[in-house]
């Protein structure tokens, strides 16, 4: 009864909940375009994931691993499906997810191993694989409701059935580490505890004493919605961001008569939620907004897509960041992997792969 | 040639046998303007104090046209043509700009139209902008200063003593200050400037002289100055020639966000402001004059109230915060030190030691239900040490104190609170440089424990000097950020004003 007329109250004042506030990119998020001026290695097809061995860099594109050799892909596997997540084993081989429900160990001392479910629980929107150092398998579901494909679905849906599994290649065994998450996108080993991105609360947590602890924050508050996380050389991690928060979205999110209306009779790429591009149609939201200030009628829209990249310390603070803004193309960077000085960025949002050089971003930024 | 229009011969004021100004002798020509300048506790204050009927002198005395005269009173001297600017206004919040000028001229029967008419001719006459029928509480601590100075003007002073008056003016009312101080000399008004800003006091003096330890050092042409020799002689060590000099090479690196300030709203001041303030770094905020800086932190410090409807969020580590009293806040570990001492910063007629331990009371929040006289004491004692506040004793009251040293009182009192947030607005403002240069180490020694800083300052020189990143605020929201290496001053200044 308190706990509702206190939300009565916020919704009246426009506290709490109802702010609708959203972090500002200040500080090392400080924007800037680096992401925007990077290097493309290559435009893809459906490209979705990135990862390294160390040695060479694969791309996901498609049904497609490709292997990137010097300025060249070239094709080394290929699937029955599209793939959503994929890792390279440290004896060779790589982790594969296919159509978020199936993961494949492809190649390598564990050729052929796969898993479609650990015990009753089957995978719905497998979205990334880390190798961990035992060589265990990190696995993230985003949803048990929603398909990959579906994210935006799962969003505006309020979706909260993320879980995270790891899976032991060696025995083909596998168990549930975490669940009820608001859309669990990326996981990655750090010292003795396990990052998860947790992408509708716009927050990395740290699942410690595997899995067991409570969850808590790594790093909180991010303007952005936290995908892949891949660890960085000298410690830390990278993490990327799809899309951006922004407050007419937030403000969506609290309208829940509004949502079901709009994603029972608008098409998804013509909603107003996040997205990875934008600027297709003038169906798009919002794009001919205008804003009246001091007297004279300016054309505004808010962004609707973004590229962004988190470089994270050991403790999990942000030590600068990476971006292409909201009049750029490189958006949408779901993955990430710093492969020697290099850092290669997947941009769902126009479909590249991207390069840029580490120790000049970093020079450029922090000194 | 005539006389000097003020002259003080081998005058001595001592409190408790310690003097404070000690033989010295002083003159002040017909339309001189002279500065004198000095650190925190040189004796600046109590000399012009003298003059002013404030404090009496113990020994020595004062002549004026070449008569000796004993003003008892401000009022005294006033009827002899001296006139005191303070550093520190002294004006009645409670009355009208207007009232505030006519105070003490009052006729039988005021008319108020009347007084509002005759004070707005006389604002304007000197280009102020300042609405005679406002409140002098609404005013900012800029305009406050220009009733003072417009005060006076309007009181026909033969001699007017500014004390500080430009530290919170923004360049443009600066500009129209000096030229007030031009037509007040054609008129063949004295005036006599003291300023911690040593350019300001090049720029517009006739003569200089500097104090030190309450004696007077030197007195020359202001032509025969330049910086470094004044700072030599302030100082008598070899201080850097500039405490603002020294640019940033490096930049600490950012700990964890403790402040995240999300689409904060505070009536016309603060729209739509969004910021954060990270652990481990000095945090400096720059704008000018009514940009909404002051007015953001002081929501933050509940010290003000934010809108009451969608008024933004305002999140401590993560967790929302809304408070109703500052008390609050110092329990959360957020301090404010306020731009304006006097009137927020400390109480006057109470000691050193009592002011700061009331800080660490508040922080207790009921837990010590009987002040301890003991505690008060050695915690006052250790403060006073550990800032180097110059007093006689830690019983002195803080109005006795010289400004710098008033600030450190202020700073210490916040301190002892043992804040997270410490948000230090115009901490430097009518403090002398060896002050400065103390509290500027202050600033820079508890960034690097770990403590979240925020420098608000008009100041550009101070903000570039000791920031690590810098927010530059203007109509109510922050518009830029700059990191300390990539800032230049012109850069700062176009954000704030463009």
């Amino acid at each position: 009864m308190i706990a509702m007329l206190s939300r009565w109250k916020d919704q009246l004042l426009g506290r709490g909940d109802a702010a609708i506030t959203v972090p500002v990119f200040d500080g090392a998020l400080k924007s800037n375009r680096l992401i925007e001026d990077a290097r493309v290695v290559a435009a893809l097809e459906a490209p979705e994931d990135v990862t390294t061995d160390g040695r060479a860099v694969f791309v996901a594109d498609g049904a497609r691993v490709l292997r990137l050799n010097g300025d060249r892909l070239e094709e080394v596997h290929r699937c029955a499906g599209s793939i959503t997540a994929l890792a390279c084993m440290p004896d060779g081989g790589f982790a594969i997810a296919i159509e978020g429900k199936e993961i494949r160990v492809e190649g390598g001392a564990h050729h052929g191993r796969q898993w479609s479910a650990i015990g009753a629980q089957g995978f719905n929107a497998v979205n990334a694989i880390t190798v961990g150092r035992s060589g265990r398998l990190l696995v993230t579901d985003g949803s048990r409701e929603r398909s990959y494909g579906q994210w935006k679905h799962d969003l505006m849906g309020l979706g909260h059935s993320g879980r995270v599994f790891e899976l032991t290649p060696a025995d083909g065994g596998g168990r549930m580490l975490a669940e009820g998450l608001h859309y669990a996108f990326g996981a990655c080993e750090a010292g003795d505890e396990l990052w998860v991105s947790e992408s509708w609360r716009h927050h990395v947590i740290r699942l410690a004493g595997g899995g067991k602890a409570p969850l808590q924050a790594v790093t909180d508050a991010l303007p952005g919605y936290p995908s892949r996380i891949a660890p960085a050389s000298d410690g830390g991690a990278w993490l990327t961001c799809f899309a951006l928060r922004t407050q007419l979205v937030e403000f969506v999110l609290r309208e829940p008569a509004y949502r079901v209306r709009m994603m029972a009779e608008i098409a998804p790429e013509h909603w107003i939620a996040p997205a990875l591009n934008s600027g297709n149609t003038f169906l798009e939201p919002m794009q001919g907004a205008q804003l009246k200030m001091m007297g004279i009628v300016k054309p505004w829209a808010p962004p609707h897509s973004y590229g962004l990249v988190v470089r994270l310390d050991e403790r999990g603070l942000v030590r600068y960041s990476l971006h292409s803004r909201f009049d750029g193309k490189n958006h949408g960077i779901a993955a990430a992997a710093a492969c020697g000085d290099t850092l290669y960025l997947v941009a769902k949002g126009n479909r590249r792969l991207l390069a840029l050089d580490i120790a000049s971003a970093q020079r450029e930024l922090v000194g | 040639m005539t006389g000097p229009a003020l002259e003080m011969r081998r005058a001595t004021k001592r409190y408790a046998g310690v003097p404070a100004i000690d033989s010295i002798d002083f003159s002040l020509m017909p339309g001189e303007i002279h500065s004198i300048v000095g650190e925190n506790g040189a004796g600046k204050s109590t000399l012009t104090k003298a003059m002013a009927g404030v404090v009496p002198l113990t020994s020595g005395e004062m002549r004026i046209d070449g008569k000796p005269v004993e003003p008892q009173t401000p009022n005294d001297a006033l009827k002899m043509g001296v006139a005191m600017v303070f550093q520190e206004t002294t004006l009645v919040p409670t009355m009208t700009v207007a009232q505030n000028l006519f105070l003490g001229q009052e006729k039988y029967f005021n008319r108020l139209r009347g007084i509002y008419i005759a004070a707005q001719q006389f604002l304007q006459s000197l280009q102020f902008d300042v609405d005679p029928t406002a409140q002098v509480s609404l005013l900012g601590a800029a305009k406050k200063q220009m009733v003072e100075i417009a005060r006076a003007v309007l009181h026909k002073a033969r001699v007017i003593i500014f004390d500080e008056p430009t530290a919170s003016l923004t360049p443009e009312e600066k500009k129209y200050f000096f030229d007030l101080l031009y037509s007040l000399k054609a008129r063949g008004v004295s005036v006599i400037f003291i300023s911690h800003a040593l350019e300001e006091a090049l720029q517009v003096s006739d003569r200089i002289t500097v104090l030190r330890d309450g004696k007077s050092i030197v007195t020359d042409l202001a032509s025969n100055f330049d910086r470094a020799r004044i700072v030599q002689a302030m100082v008598g060590r070899d201080l850097q020639q500039t405490v603002y000099g020294q640019r940033k090479k490096s930049i600490r690196a950012q700990g964890k966000r403790v402040l995240s300030v999300q689409n904060l709203r505070m009536a016309a001041m603060v729209k739509n402001n969004s910021l954060s303030v990270f652990a481990g770094q000095v945090t400096g905020v720059f704008g000018l004059v009514g940009s909404g800086r002051t007015e953001t932190f002081k929501v933050v410090a509940g010290v003000i109230k934010r809108d009451f409807m969608h008024g933004g969020e305002v999140l401590l580590h993560g967790r929302p915060i809304r408070y109703f009293v500052p008390a609050s806040a110092v329990r959360d570990g957020i301090a404010y030190v306020t731009e304006d001492r006097k009137v927020e910063g400390f109480f006057e007629t109470k000691s050193i030691a009592d002011n700061i331990y009331l800080g660490l009371l508040a922080k207790l929040r009921g837990r010590r239900p009987l002040f301890r006289r003991s505690e008060a004491a050695e915690t006052g004692e250790h403060w006073i040490k550990r800032l180097n506040v110059r007093a006689i004793g830690k019983e002195v009251k803080a109005i006795e104190l010289s400004g710098g040293n008033q600030q450190k009182v202020v700073i210490a009192k916040a301190l002892v609170q043992d804040p997270e947030l410490i948000i230090f607005d115009e901490p430097t403002r009518g403090v002398d440089v060896g002050a400065i240069s103390e509290i500027h180490a202050l600033i820079n020694r508890l960034a690097d424990e770990g403590k979240a800083v925020v420098v608000i300052s008009s100041y550009l020189p101070e903000v570039m000097a000791i920031s690590d990143r810098i927010l530059v605020q203007r109509m109510g929201k922050v518009v830029e950020e700059f990191s300390a290496i990539e800032a230049t001053e012109e850069k700062v200044m176009y954000a704030a004003i463009h």
